[in-house]
């Protein structure tokens, strides 16, 4: 089960009975609250709902229901503004009733997002818009079980477990020779372990205890025994040498997948996820499975295979005496595994007070300056004082536990073998057994006894590698939201581009645009004016659509721009941003970014367009110098008229400034100014600035303000108008003045 | 820029330096509201009105400066819209009168919400993840933390902050007060 947000829980059939006794209305929204609201005299209460409470939308009306007792019930029409205000660790949704704001509900973090939707969705029901708010949110427990969902969307402990077996399988298939080699292997191993008290078995018995004997017999039993081992040690590398490699082969693959999906999905994909947390799969989920494979995947089969044929053996030796000395497993199973929690949790402490020490330090030392300045050294002292005789403490105290008791531990593990002994030493006694069933029966029941230890913490590893699998499989198998589709073509773009009723959010509850007109002629230079926030880049995505609208549509030439084919649109784009970002690489490749076959002259041409040329020159290995990171140090303006060069190199129809020239000195500027004005030429431009006189050139200019576009006309126009463009030129022209005073 | 100025449809004498120096200054000032120059009042929805230097505000939005040190002091009263600048500030809850103090109490009641645990049940770690099941001032609850990474923080040497999955915030304002059992339970997280 995906689990995508939920909008609509079900309620009981008695619960929409009160709901709707006559209308039969449909229900559109419903979602679970949690505080108490008394709304007789308008009051939160310090306490949790008692039973289930819900925030209802239904067609007409917005109500708050808890059991079948309506607490709020109002009409839609009679509600404008209705939002959800977020609080200190709680919400609030709001609406405005006769012109009072008034509170409908109240829930802490946990519904939050859920409530925010719905308050949106409302606010539009209200309004007369019928358009139902969808979350592609993913949720943050599972609907199932109640656990926390490390970033998927699916339970790894309810759901997929079984799937991701499949998966992990499947992730098998491709290395079938190399598993098949480490299976023998493992077999291998496997019977060379039972085969070795065998033969202790057989030289005690026939040469040791009748005393027949020579010291050829023995020297012959020590070669055997030497080679036997040497088959083993040798086994072993190279069951663990193939181990290490089919892990490193596998997240090597699986690395490679993830980078591929990850830049095939639309930014919406991208957005929803912190870049930190993306990284971390490629990098760390990846690293999971490849440790897996490495010290559990071997070892797994090969415990539990010798394990198996051990116990058969032995009970096929004797039964009653299996039966004696496996009857602790279940103790010591438990016992080992208590002790290595509490191991766990007390080391785990100890890490935590490391950690603590070693931020105080860093803290300390970082802000050297500040702590001498006022003259706090002698506070700093005595306060890493505490903290190290405190870690000091704890260690000491671990320490010595782990020196007391894991001797214990490697007792208790071994008593299998002291009952066995006394046991089997009876019978040898009373000549039911020989000397050297004995001292073979002995050393199976450690081979029981020995992994237990390592085997309680297999679930773990397991449900670690399952988990991790799964956060793969999440990014794997998503679908890019933006895709082509079957119709769409590739065009020669023309320039004119045409926003028709377009809204659009990165979250449904949020309108960043709406219901946005927009005209633009072939040519022409359009430039795009707001305080920041207002969705002047949210348009210059929809443009460059890294994002598809969610109403209306954007077309080019006449044509929606969803019917366009990606590749062929994003060709024919020109776009430098405020953040110009340089790969590490040559200045070549990075020029050559966009179109990788264009020929030395072409880049050329472009780097003096860009009045980039001259300094690319100045450099030591000219147009080869190595940019990015840890490269060749270039200033804020060279990196700038870089990301124009690369831009003009394209030739592209339509061009998008993002904030190119802002943070620059004057000269730069005027030079990236010159860069931009040939870039602009004849083609259809966008341009984001903060500083208006870079859009001096601009054929129209487009405030927008309030989700809309509040103003648009050429730069007299607007200033005729007085209004909120007029606002703006005047405060930078004051900000000027100050400055040259 | 020159531009601009050679445009004689701007006239650059308009722009209202005096306003903005006025609005700067206005930052600057401490403002406090007593019970001799504001009077808050009840609203019908469930908030609070404000009269002050011959202004009413339908609706304004009470905030503590030190949630955690000094909840009742230093109160900061602001407009209710998205700019939410401040009116001014109450001192202390009780120097006002008590029916003021109480109706401003009511609106943190509303904008704070951060139980405080008074018996830890269980808590349950697994696959990094902490279940906790506690009961709070607020009743009964079950949350969940991130297992590690600054979910639970100590404000002093007894009292602990834990912040949950959904970022709702737990107060345990005594860690002594809790029995040693639960303690012991609450160990690895502090």
């Amino acid at each position: 089960m995906v689990m995508i947000m939920k909008l609509l829980y079900e309620l009981k059939p008695e619960q929409y009975a009160v709901l709707a006794p006559e209308t039969q209305e449909d229900v559109w929204y419903c979602v679970p609250v949690d505080l108490k609201f008394d709304h007789k005299v308008w009051q939160a209460e310090e306490s949790f709902v008692k039973g289930e409470e819900y925030l209802v939308v239904t067609e007409t009306r917005i109500l708050v229901l808890s059991g079948t007792e309506i607490l709020y019930e109002k009409a839609l029409a009679e509600c404008s503004e209705i939002k959800c205000e977020t609080m200190v660790g709680c919400g609030i949704v709001t609406a405005l009733a006769e012109g009072k704001r008034e509170c409908i509900v109240r829930f802490s973090m946990r519904h939050i997002e859920r409530v925010a939707y719905v308050a949106r969705g409302a606010d539009l029901l209200a309004k007369g818009d019928r358009e139902k708010v969808v979350s592609h949110e993913f949720e943050k427990y599972c609907l199932k079980c109640g656990r926390a969902l490390p970033g998927t969307s699916r339970c790894p402990k309810c759901d997929s477990k079984n799937v991701m077996i499949k998966k992990f399988v499947g992730l098998c298939g491709g290395y079938q020779w190399k598993l098949l080699a480490i299976s023998c292997m493992m077999i291998l191993n496997s019977g060379i372990s039972i085969l070795m008290p065998y033969v202790q078995r057989q030289f005690i018995d026939t040469k040791l205890v009748d005393k027949s004997g020579t010291i050829a017999d023995v020297l012959k039993f020590v070669g055997l025994m030497l080679s036997m081992t040497a088959v083993l040690i040798t086994v072993n590398i190279l069951r663990n040498w193939w181990c290490v490699s089919l892990g490193s082969l596998m997240s090597m693959d699986l690395r490679r997948k993830l980078y591929h999906k990850i830049q095939v999905l639309s930014m919406s994909f991208i957005n929803k996820r912190k870049p930190g947390e993306l990284m971390n799969r490629v990098s760390g989920d990846t690293r999971q499975i490849r440790r897996f494979m490495e010290e559990v995947f071997g070892g797994m089969l090969s415990t539990l295979f010798t394990m198996i044929a051990t116990l058969v053996i032995m009970i096929s030796m004797n039964a009653r005496m299996t039966l004696y000395s496996t009857m602790l497993i279940g103790v010591v199973a438990v016992l080992t595994r208590v002790f290595w929690k509490f191991i766990h949790k007390i080391f785990h402490m100890q890490w935590v007070k490391d950690d603590k020490l070693r931020s105080g330090l860093q803290d300390v030392i970082s802000g050297m300056r500040v702590v001498k300045a006022f003259g706090r050294e002698e506070y700093e002292v005595t306060k890493f004082k505490a903290l190290t005789r405190d870690f000091c403490r704890v260690q000491k105290k671990n320490e010595t536990f782990w020196a007391l008791f894991y001797p214990v531990l490697t007792f208790i593990m071994g008593i299998g073998s002291y009952i066995a002994i006394y046991f089997g030493g009876i019978d040898v006694l009373e000549g039911k057994m020989t000397v050297g069933s004995l001292t073979q029966f002995v050393t199976y029941t450690g081979y029981l006894y020995g992994p237990l230890g390592w085997m309680t913490h297999l679930p773990r590893s397991i449900m670690q590698m399952i988990t991790s699998l799964n956060r793969i499989y999440d990014v794997l198998d998503e679908e890019p939201a933006i895709k082509d589709g079957e119709n769409s073509r590739e065009i020669e773009i023309q320039g004119d581009i045409r926003f028709e009723d377009v809204t659009f959010g990165y979250n449904s509850y949020e309108p960043v645009l709406e219901h946005v007109d927009l005209d633009v002629k072939k040519g022409e230079m359009i430039g795009l004016v707001g305080a920041s926030g207002t969705g002047k880049s949210t348009m210059i995505n929809l443009i460059m659509r890294l994002y598809d609208v969610d109403r209306g549509r954007i077309t080019v030439d006449g044509m929606d721009i969803k019917e366009i084919k990606q590749e062929n649109y994003h060709a024919q784009l020109g776009v430098v941003l405020q953040e110009t970002f340089l790969f590490s690489g040559t200045i070549l490749n990075n020029i050559r970014f966009a179109n990788p076959t264009a020929t030395l002259e072409e880049v050329i041409r472009a780097a003096k367009a860009a009045n980039a040329h001259d300094f690319i020159c100045k450099t030591p290995d000219g147009y080869n110098t190595y940019v990015g990171e840890r490269g060749f140090n270039l200033s804020g303006g060279e990196r700038q008229r870089i990301a124009i060069a690369r831009a003009i190199l394209n030739n592209p129809r339509l061009l998008i400034l993002d904030e190119a020239t802002s943070a620059l000195d004057t000269e730069s500027e005027y030079l990236i100014q010159q860069a931009l004005d040939r870039l602009t030429e004849g083609r259809t431009t966008f341009a984001i600035a903060h500083r208006l006189s870079t859009l001096r050139n601009a054929d129209r200019l487009v405030v927008i303000d309030g989700h809309r576009i509040a103003e648009i006309g050429t730069h007299d126009e607007l200033l005729e108008k007085k209004g909120m463009y007029y606002g703006l030129v005047t405060a930078q022209l004051q900000m000027a003045k100050m400055e040259t005073k | 820029m020159e531009e601009f100025e050679n445009s004689n449809l701007l006239d650059i004498e308009e722009f209202d330096e005096e306003k903005m120096k006025a609005e700067s200054a206005d930052l600057l000032e401490l403002r406090f509201l007593t019970k001799e120059n504001a009077e808050f009042k009840r609203t019908k929805g469930g908030f609070v009105s404000l009269t002050y230097a011959d202004k009413t505000y339908d609706r304004v939005n009470v905030y503590r400066t030190f949630p955690v040190s000094e909840p009742d002091a230093y109160i900061s009263i602001r407009e209710a819209d998205e700019k939410a600048r401040e009116i001014g500030v109450v001192e202390h809850l009780d120097k006002l009168e008590k029916d003021q103090a109480e109706m401003l109490r009511e609106q943190l009641k509303l904008r704070y919400f951060t139980p405080e645990i008074t018996k830890v049940i269980d808590i349950k770690t697994e696959y990094g993840y902490g279940y906790f099941n506690v009961v709070t001032n607020f009743g009964a609850c079950r949350f969940t933390i991130h297992n590690g990474g600054g979910a639970v923080v100590s404000l002093t040497d007894t009292r602990i902050m834990i912040t949950d999955l959904d970022g709702n915030r737990f107060e345990i304002p005594d860690i002594t007060k809790l029995s040693a059992g639960e303690r012991k339970k609450l160990d690895l997280f502090i």
